[in-house]
């Protein structure tokens, strides 16, 4: 019961929360996602993790475990990193024995659209995302791992106190 | 008991002189033209007496290729070759930097082409051998390669890939080994 009070909800913090949420997870994918200003993976998936970071501080760990749980979190971790090295691995089988690792021109999606343009949709669509993916994906992870652990102790000292 | 400041303040002293020497050094931002960001001088420095001619015409006098081939730069040592036939001279004219651009053939699988290497710049009666530093390649060529208007992500994802990856790796082991640190927990 002590729990619950000192979690309570809050309807200023959780409207505030659930209004800025869907517009910070876009922001974090603009950056990701767009070449055209300044960003890139690695600040796109620090920005949508934030986004996650301010639900679990509004609605309380219980309910953001239960939306974002560690199976997806592991599935994102590794699916992120699989998509940098696999389109690496796609270029070195395209480019039949030329082993032109991480060279994103040899993917035979040049032939229609040119060398140019292939590496900017690589760059921009494959391989940030996977960046963002497993850098969001992290961040996430190593929020709950330490929040879990602050949680369980207080519990801990508050049950020695009463 | 007073040694300690003492010791300080000079040795505040010793790192303020080295700042100010090592700032001294150091070219304005943004300045196009300062050697870190255009070219690198070489040191060959030779007489420009009827060379001029020769290179107008296109061809690299062989008193500035054994010049050149005498600091290293040679074939063995992964330069390119400078025998006939394998560059091309240009005339360059601009403010501050006149002289002759040598490009160079690049045998790339995707990008062939020929690609800016040495600059020969006219100062007087020498002429000095410069090289093009890699960022001019990189400001000129990144958008008509990539058709990526940001020159950081397609460096950071194109032309850097392999370290991007390890970076991407790094942060993946991190993450994982928080999990075998900090998770107490059975379920989960």
């Amino acid at each position: 019961m002590s729990a619950e009070k000192k979690y309570g909800r809050d309807v200023v913090i959780e409207t505030i929360a659930r209004l800025m949420i869907p517009f910070i997870q876009l922001y974090g994918l603009y950056v990701m996602m767009g070449t055209e200003g300044a960003g890139g993976g690695f600040q796109g998936g620090t920005v949508i993790a934030a986004s996650f970071v301010l639900y679990v501080t509004a609605f309380g760990i219980t309910r953001g475990r239960k939306n974002f749980p560690e199976s997806w979190n592991v599935a994102f971790k590794c699916l992120g990193l699989y998509l940098y090295a696999g389109i690496g691995l796609l270029c070195i089988i395209f480019s039949l024995g030329v082993a032109e690792y991480l060279n994103y021109a040899a993917v035979p999606l040049s032939n229609i659209i040119g060398h140019a343009d292939t590496r900017a949709l690589m760059i921009a669509d494959v391989v940030e995302i996977g960046i963002g993916m497993t850098v969001m994906a992290a961040f996430v992870s190593l929020f709950f791992d330490l929040a879990w652990k602050e949680e369980s102790v207080e519990e801990e000292e508050g049950g020695a106190e009463e | 008991m007073k040694l300690l400041p003492i010791v300080a303040l000079i040795s505040v002293i010793l790192l303020g002189s080295l700042f100010v020497y090592v700032v001294e050094d150091v070219p304005a931002f943004g300045d196009p033209y300062s050697p870190p960001n255009r070219y690198i001088n070489l040191s060959i420095g030779i007489d420009a007496e009827g060379l001029e001619s020769s290179l107008d015409a296109g061809v690299l006098p062989a008193e500035l290729r054994t010049k050149i081939e005498e600091i290293g730069y040679t074939k063995e040592n992964a330069f390119p070759s400078l025998e006939e036939g394998k560059y091309e001279i240009e005339r360059k004219e601009g403010e501050g930097e006149e002289g002759w651009d040598v490009l160079i053939m690049k045998e790339e699988l995707y990008y062939p082409g020929l690609e800016k290497f040495y600059f020969i710049k006219e100062d007087g009666e020498k002429l000095w051998v410069y090289r093009y530093s890699i960022p001019v390649r990189w400001q000129e060529k990144c958008e008509e390669e990539m058709t990526t208007p940001n020159m950081v992500t397609a460096g950071l994802a194109d032309y850097r890939g392999y370290d991007t990856l390890g970076e991407t790796a790094v942060i993946y082991t991190a993450a994982v080994s928080v999990i075998l640190l900090l998770r107490r927990r059975g379920k989960l």
